[in-house]
């Protein structure tokens, strides 16, 4: 069963140090949580950069890539319209509907990856729920987390913790 | 030296974009607890005139399904009347919402945390609108899925060389776009909702909702450059949108129509509007949400110096407009600037649009004017009738009097298309009520960050 070691700090660079040093003490499982981005945290943490961006190229390239071939082939090809002896496939006209699909696939691979894929989400339980308190942090408080699987770590883990300055420390458990 | 430059600052920038001081969780009581509190009077008033709006919006729609659009006024020539009108003015306003969201947040405007959240709310209900109408002048709309390019067993496609066709692609990717950048802003703030609320049914609903966001430092990560690349997307998206539905007129040959200033002309148009719309509708509600100390008089300020702007750029639009008609010598040209428009039978409404659009906003120029709240309500309305005047001016004026005089007939709007137009706004209203009363008006959680952004700079220059 998973464990969270919680603690709860009033300012936002006070939680930010105490991840820094956490992380630079070797201690694993660490996340922070937040009611706002908090300015430092992917550093302390050392998080990889975000894939974010090469979701949203692709989708963007794909989706002009597709309205373009899809309106040159239904236009051109396979039901080709004879106005005034004008070209069926057009490459100007097709340039604004090559755009929005371009920008319509890019905002969807953003946000359905960003929601499912890079936050996980939806998730209605999560550990962290356990606790009560823990309410405050999408409201005017800033926790640290360290995450893990044995009981004996924790009474240290949660000394560590203190030692940061968190004005309140606890350990909840996952529900099986 | 630094204390003299602080000041001459000070002086340069007078008012607050948050008054007094707050910590986090002072803004959050301010900023969510309306959510609690029962309707108020006022509210549930205003409500039922909304449903009932809505109610004739409804009526107008059955009478068009059952009898078709000949219950409109529209004739040929004037093919197009309200419907369009109606569309381009909706959609238009929809626009400054996405201004605010998008373009403010890549020029890193603080004063846009405090009316985006309202804005990008307003931006959706006036999409959902204006698409009502292209949709009920297809006659059979229930075929208006004929749009889309799907394989039938008529095995033809769409003729994607018309710009009414480019319109649907737009309006739609737009509205979609609109609606996923609002909701993954309001995550954050619903989870905000679901932590503060007292019950269990609300904490239920908001954690519904908010799909089990738990601000993690992982999801930050992730969440800053999606929603930084949404607003990358959504800006150029805008002026796409109404640069389109400026096509739909101006690659017809219909002099007034056929103009290559058309689509700058019309996206400062549709920022314009839309401005005024935002302003029309915040400044009652940071009243009765008691939201003045986040809606300051320096967002207002800010609001109106963008509505002069862009008024300005229209006031160039019309001018180069008669310019042209008279410059190129074209007989059909001189005669819609010069005979229909400012002489015709609808120059009651071109006059108007000139006082409302070029006249009001010159007022502007002027402190007290951006700082009077009531002065600035009644100068937004009156710019909203002046840019519905404009597309009025635009569709009907160029189609009543085309190049033959034979064909030539006046138009007159039924009682369907002023229910259609009147429940539109009813409805609109509606929804905006539900928003106000239900989803936090102000975004929580980018204030919060301001807040702390603002204090450190304050900080720091005390320091220096």
């Amino acid at each position: 069963m998973k464990r969270y070691v919680l603690g709860e700090f009033g300012e936002p660079e006070d939680c930010v140090e105490a991840l820094r040093k956490l992380h630079e003490a070797g201690v694993q499982g660490l996340d922070a949580y937040s009611p706002y981005p908090l300015h430092g945290s992917d550093e302390a943490l050392e998080l990889p950069r975000s894939k974010v961006p090469l979701v949203a190229l692709t989708g963007g390239v794909f989706g002009a890539l597709g309205g373009y071939v899809m309106q040159a082939w239904m236009n051109g090809v396979d039901f080709a319209i004879n106005v005034g002896n004008r070209p069926p496939h057009g490459f100007w006209t097709n340039i604004p509907i090559t755009f929005e699909s371009g920008v319509l696939l890019s905002v969807l691979s953003i946000f359905f990856s960003a929601i499912f894929y890079f936050f996980a989400l939806p998730r209605p339980y999560h550990p962290v729920f356990e606790s009560e308190q823990f309410r405050t942090a999408s409201l005017d408080a800033f926790w640290v987390s360290i995450e893990t699987e044995e009981e004996e770590p924790v009474a240290d883990l949660e000394e560590k913790l203190r030692s940061t300055g968190a004005r309140r420390v606890h350990t909840v458990v996952e529900s099986a | 030296m630094a204390e003299s430059a602080l000041q001459a600052r000070r002086e340069l920038d007078p008012l607050p974009l948050i008054e007094g001081r707050h910590d986090d969780g002072t803004l959050n009581k301010t900023l969510l607890d309306y959510v609690w509190q029962r309707p108020q009077p006022g509210w549930l008033t205003l409500f039922f005139i909304g449903m009932g709006g809505t109610g004739l919006l409804l009526a107008g729609i059955a009478v068009t399904l059952a009898k078709g659009i000949g219950m409109w006024g529209n004739n040929i020539p004037v093919a197009w009347a309200f419907g369009i009108i109606n569309f381009v003015w909706w959609i238009g306003i929809g626009h400054a919402g996405t201004l605010i969201s998008a373009i403010l947040l890549l020029f890193q405007q603080k004063w846009r945390t405090s009316i985006n959240r309202f804005a990008e709310a307003m931006t959706l209900f006036a999409v959902m609108q204006a698409g009502l109408f292209p949709v009920l002048h297809l006659g059979r709309p229930w075929f208006a899925y004929w749009l889309f390019p799907y394989p039938s067993t008529n095995s033809i496609w769409p003729q994607f060389k018309s710009p009414l066709m480019w319109d649907v692609f737009a309006v739609s990717t737009y509205f979609t776009t609109s609606l996923l950048f609002w909701y993954l802003g309001l995550i954050p703030d619903l989870a905000s909702l679901r932590d503060a609320s007292a019950k269990r049914s609300t904490r239920f609903i908001y954690g519904v909702f908010a799909i089990g966001w738990r601000g993690s430092a992982r999801h930050w990560h992730h969440y800053k450059i999606a929603y930084l690349l949404l607003a990358g997307l959504a800006t150029p998206l805008v002026l796409s949108v109404h640069t389109i539905v400026s096509w739909d007129f101006a690659l017809s040959i219909l002099p007034g129509w056929h103009t290559t200033i058309f689509p700058p002309y019309f996206v400062a148009g549709a920022v314009f509007s839309g401005f005024a719309m935002v302003l029309t509708l915040m400044v009652p509600a940071r009243r009765f949400l008691k939201l003045k100390h986040v809606i300051t008089l320096r967002h207002l300020e800010a609001m109106s110096k963008v509505m002069l702007l862009t008024g300005l750029i229209v006031a160039y639009g019309y001018l180069m407009e008669h310019f042209i008609a008279w410059y190129s010598g074209d007989e059909f040209e001189s005669h819609v600037f010069f005979q229909t428009r400012a002489r015709g039978p609808y120059r009651g409404i071109y006059y108007l649009m000139i006082f409302c659009n070029i006249v009001v906003p010159q007022s502007f120029w002027f402190p007290w004017a951006r700082r009077n709240v009531f002065y600035l309500w009644i100068a937004s309305v009156l710019i909203n009738v002046g840019m519905w005047c404009e597309r009025f001016v635009i569709v009907v004026t160029s189609l009543h009097q085309d190049f033959i005089p034979a064909n030539w007939a006046m138009y007159y709007p039924t009682w369907v298309d002023f229910s259609l137009l009147f429940g539109t706004i009813a409805f609109f209203g509606t929804l905006f009520l539900l928003f106000l009363k239900y989803l936090p008006a102000v975004a929580a959680t980018e204030l919060k960050e301001l807040r702390h952004e603002l204090e450190h700079e304050w900080l720091e220059g005390a320091k220096r």
